[in-house]
Parts: C-alpha cells; sequence; structure tokens
C-alpha cells in the first residue's frame, strides 16, 4: 500500500532529511515509525501527505507514483489519507461535529450522509455525547480522539499520525493506540510517528526505525509494486 | 498493489467516493452555505463593514456622479443641435425693395431649408418689452437694430464645419449682408469641455476603480490572516483550491455589492435633492431641461461594477496570498 523506492529528500540549502529510503507496507499493516528527533520521521510523513516532494526516488501508494503527481490532483489525493496530528489541528471555533464534518463537506457528501458518517465516527471513539461541544470545552485526550475520528470518518485506506499521544499521560496514550489498532482492524493501513518507546514495545507490531535519514531497521519486504 | 497477506484479506476498507450528481448537489450546497456563511461573517464584524462599504461606496459614486454630469451636459447639447441656425444680419441702410431681394438670393440657396425674417421695428418692440429698458430705449432717434434673417440649414450643412463656412461666405457675399454669423462655436466649446469631462471621468473611474480593488483586496487578505488555521486544515483534509477560495470570493463580491448599492442609493437622493432645483432654474430660462438620475439601468450598472471589482479584489488578494498558507 505504502512503498518507499530509494527516496531522498534533499531541502534547499543543502540538508539532505532523507536518504535512499526503501520502505514497503501492506495493506492493513500497522506500523510504528521511531527515531531520534531530526532522523526524518516528519519528512517521510510529509512526503506522503505530499506537503513536500522527493528530490529522488519514487513513492508509490496503491501501487502509483504519486511523487510527481499534479498539484491539481494532490486534494484528491489527500482524501484518501487520514492524518491525526500531534496539535490535532482542531478549528475552536467550530463545534466537534462540524470539524469532523470537514473532510466530508470538503469531498461533496450530502448532509444526510455527513451526519451518518459524522456520528458514526464519534461513535467508535467514543464522543458521541460531545458532538455540539466546541472542542475547546475538551480534556487533551478527548481532543485527539476528535483529531483521530475527523482522520478517519471519510474512511481512508491510509491512516497517518504525528506524535498522536506526544502530549497525553501513559493511560490516554494507550487508549489512543488502541484506538489506532481498532482501525487496523477493518482494514485501514496505519503508519504512527512516535517517540514513545515504552508503549510501542509492550504493542506487537511492526517497528521503523528511522536514524540519520535512513531506515534502520524494519523496513519491511522489499516487494516491487504493480 | 502487493498481494494482500492472510491477515489482510479479511479486510477491505472502502476509499471515500461520491457520484457526480451528489457531488454538483454538495457543490451548490456549499456555495448556498458560503454565502450565508459570509453574509454573517460581514454583519458579525458591523463596524469593519460599515467602513469597507463606506469607502467603496465614496470611491464609486464619485466618477459615477461626473459621469451624470457629463451625460446632462450632453442632453443640453442635443437639444441646441435640433435648432442650430445661421444669423445673418443686413446693411442698416439696405431698403425694403433690398432686403426682399437678399430674402430671395438666399432662398435660393440648396442647404437652406427654412428662413425666418426679423423686422427692425419688430424686434425692437420684443427687446423693449423683453428687456424691461422700455423707457430708455425711447430716446434712441434711430432703430439701431439691423434686419436679420434666421436661416436654419440642411442637416448635413451644420454636421460638416467646412460646408458651413462655404455657406456662410455666398451669404457675406451678397450685397447689403454686413455679416453672418453660426452659433456653433460655443457649442463646439461644450462639446470639447464633455469630450474632456468623458475622459476625465474614465480616468477617474480606472484610479478609483483601481482603489476598490485595493480596498477590497486588502480586506480579504485580513479576512484570509483570520483564518489561516481553517484554511490549512482544509487543505490538509483534501480541499481543492476552488473549495477554499469560495469563502473569500464571496465575501468581496458582497463587500463590492453593498459598497454599490450605498453609492446608488446616494446618487438617487442627491439627484431627486438637486432635480427640484434644477427644474425651478430651467422653467425660469424657458427651457425644458431636467436633470437625469441614474435610472434603473445606471443602478443596475453601478451594482454590477461594485459586484464585479468586488469579485476582482478578492480574486488578486486570494491569488495573492493564498499560495504562502502551506500547511506545516
Amino acid at each position: 500500500m505504502i512503498h518507499f523506492d530509494n527516496v531522498s529528500k534533499r531541502f534547499p540549502g543543502g540538508y539532505e532529511a532523507l536518504s535512499g529510503v526503501n520502505l514497503h507496507l501492506d495493506a492493513g499493516e500497522l506500523a510504528f515509525l521511531t527515531g531520534h528527533s531530526g532522523a526524518g520521521k516528519s519528512t517521510l510523513l510529509k512526503l506522503l501527505m505530499l506537503l513536500e516532494r522527493p528530490t529522488s526516488g519514487a513513492l508509490l501508494i496503491n501501487g502509483k507514483n504519486v511523487s510527481r503527481l499534479s498539484n491539481y490532483r494532490i486534494p484528491s489525493y489527500r482524501r484518501q489519507l487520514g492524518v491525526v496530528f500531534q496539535d490535532h489541528q482542531l478549528l475552536m471555533d467550530r463545534t466537534v461535529f462540524d470539524n469532523v464534518a470537514l473532510p466530508l463537506q470538503v469531498a461533496g457528501y450530502s448532509r444526510k450522509e455527513t451526519g451518518r458518517r459524522v456520528r458514526a465516527a464519534l461513535d467508535s471513539v467514543g464522543l458521541l455525547s460531545k458532538e455540539k461541544q466546541s472542542p475547546l470545552a475538551l480534556s487533551g485526550g478527548e481532543q485527539q480522539r476528535v483529531g483521530i475520528a475527523r482522520a478517519v470518518v471519510h474512511k481512508p485506506r491510509i491512516l497517518l499520525a504525528d506524535e498522536p499521544t506526544g502530549n497525553l499521560d501513559p493511560e490516554l496514550s494507550a487508549e489512543i493506540m488502541n484506538l489506532f489498532q481498532r482501525f487496523q482492524d477493518v482494514g485501514v493501513t496505519v503508519l504512527i510517528a512516535t517517540h514513545d518507546i515504552d508503549l510501542i514495545h509492550r504493542l506487537n507490531h511492526r517497528i521503523v526505525r528511522l536514524d540519520q535519514g535512513s531506515v534502520a531497521e524494519g523496513g519491511g519486504a522489499y516487494a516491487p509494486a504493480l | 498493489m502487493p498481494q494482500p497477506s492472510s491477515q489482510t484479506a479479511r479486510r477491505g476498507a472502502v476509499g471515500a467516493k461520491v457520484g457526480l450528481r451528489a457531488k454538483i448537489g454538495a457543490v451548490i450546497a456549499h456555495h448556498r452555505h458560503t454565502f450565508e456563511d459570509s453574509l454573517i461573517r460581514l454583519l458579525r464584524d458591523p463596524f469593519q463593514t460599515l467602513m469597507t462599504t463606506l469607502v467603496v461606496a465614496i470611491a464609486l459614486s464619485l466618477p459615477a456622479t461626473l459621469l451624470l454630469v457629463v451625460d446632462n451636459v450632453r442632453q443640453i447639447e442635443n437639444n441646441f443641435d435640433s435648432f442650430s441656425q445661421i444669423t445673418v444680419y443686413v446693411d442698416n441702410t439696405a431698403s425694403q425693395q433690398q432686403v426682399a431681394e437678399i430674402q430671395e438670393k438666399i432662398q435660393s440657396f440648396s442647404e437652406v431649408t427654412s428662413l425666418v425674417y426679423v423686422d427692425p421695428k419688430q424686434a425692437l418692440n420684443e427687446f423693449t418689452e423683453a428687456s424691461g429698458f422700455g423707457s430708455a430705449l425711447e430716446y434712441l432717434e434711430d432703430n439701431p437694430l439691423p434686419p436679420v434673417f434666421i436661416i436654419e440649414p440642411a442637416i448635413d450643412v451644420l454636421s460638416l464645419p467646412q460646408k458651413a463656412q462655404k455657406l456662410i461666405a455666398k451669404m457675406v457675399n451678397i450685397d447689403l449682408v454686413d455679416d453672418a454669423q453660426i452659433d456653433m462655436l460655443w457649442l463646439q466649446r461644450l462639446k470639447s469641455l464633455t469630450e474632456l469631462g468623458k475622459k476625465v471621468v474614465l480616468a477617474l473611474g480606472s484610479a478609483l476603480g483601481l482603489g476598490v480593488l485595493v480596498i477590497i483586496g486588502n480586506s480579504i487578505r485580513l479576512a484570509i490572516h483570520s483564518r489561516r488555521e481553517e484554511i490549512i486544515v482544509v487543505k490538509l483534509v483534501g480541499g481543492t483550491d476552488a473549495y477554499v477560495r469560495r469563502p473569500f470570493l464571496y465575501f468581496g463580491m458582497l463587500q463590492g455589492l453593498f459598497g454599490a448599492l450605498l453609492a446608488g442609493i446616494m446618487l438617487i437622493i442627491g439627484f431627486w435633492w438637486l432635480g427640484g432645483s434644477v427644474e425651478n432654474i430651467s422653467q425660469l430660462y424657458g427651457s425644458h431641461f431636467v436633470l437625469r438620475g441614474p435610472g434603473f439601468q445606471g443602478f443596475f450598472a453601478l451594482l454590477g461594477t461594485g459586484f464585479l471589482l468586488g469579485l476582482a479584489g478578492a480574486w488578486l488578494a486570494v491569488s495573492k496570498h493564498l499560495n504562502h498558507i502551506k500547511p506545516r
């Protein structure tokens, strides 16, 4: 589903954030992405979101090389992704419902369908009762769960998370990770960048470790994409 | 796509797919929602909205007023065009017989459509009555007024200055004709003045139109800035550029429309207020001149202009500032 083929990213100024990354994730797999700060985790996620383009190499998503996708096609590409951010990127001037509904509005869902899906997503993160509240009224863990509901409301095939537990205590972090595993269970490919080594070693999933812009371990089977 | 492993075989999340019809319906719904939302945002910040509206209204009403003034002056021109005349002055010493001969000669010219003879005595009587100098004029020994013919030339003569000059030369050449004058010079001056006025309107209109673009562009820039977070999130979840642009275009459009509406109302009230006085004056001068306001057509042209300027200003601001806002 996700396939990095010898991907490098050099920023203007010469700093090479990623060099020759080979990484393969099967559909429905869940993997953790770890490494020191500056190892290239964020850059790797940004490439996946097409916020940045690889300098060289190919990035195949679902067998399609997206590294040269035209700007015009980026929005429809991003709709296949769900992204959870460390700072959750919620809009504080809207209700929880409206925040979660945003990916559906953008994709052009009807009001009725939107309502149905938003409630389903909120239900799956256990926040159905809070749909009319402002995110400001919620705790940090709840806000993050709203962010997750927004990331999965349009049923993406790929779910990315950038330090989703960064600001949470261990108990809430475990809860959030449980949520991600439940999405994996319904077939979503999940990639989670995290520092939380203790937590992920307790969970039985693949760990991809980045070191100075290269995959140090856990790159996965190098299967040619179709 | 790689072969699904045994672990993945039971899965099959479905990507978000929406039919075309539903999509069009959603776009229309988004347009409506965006329109309402922009309106609410404008009303929620009444002071800012009022300021922008007022500035836009002033910038639009200035050239519009000038345009209407030029339009009214041209109305005067057109009224005079229809009875432009040539006045032929005959020497005071000419006898009745000679005057009759001159009249015959003038009438023989093909360029002359009609001719009126103004008898000196009759003219003096009229002047005495109209001027109020009655008693003073009685002291005159001789009638100082010459016999006069007022000639209405053919239309093609009036429209071509060379032809008019030729006709005047022909008449001056007649014996005992002192002078022939065409009362067109002031009309030509007026015409060149209105030409100038039109150019001033164009220049002023362009400058102020540009001003409106900048004003609305600036207010859009502020709106973009205050909704930065929202723009980023919308882009991250796959909002197209058109989707991101839409609220700002509506915002600009509405501001342009509000400004134009206010300008239109100001013009209508202003011209209605002046109209009464102008009518009084023109009645005193025995004219049928009526001050013309913007009218329905002008009013809607103004609204259209405001709408387009608002849209263009928003478009400029959006294309300039939106690309700078990129998700981190």
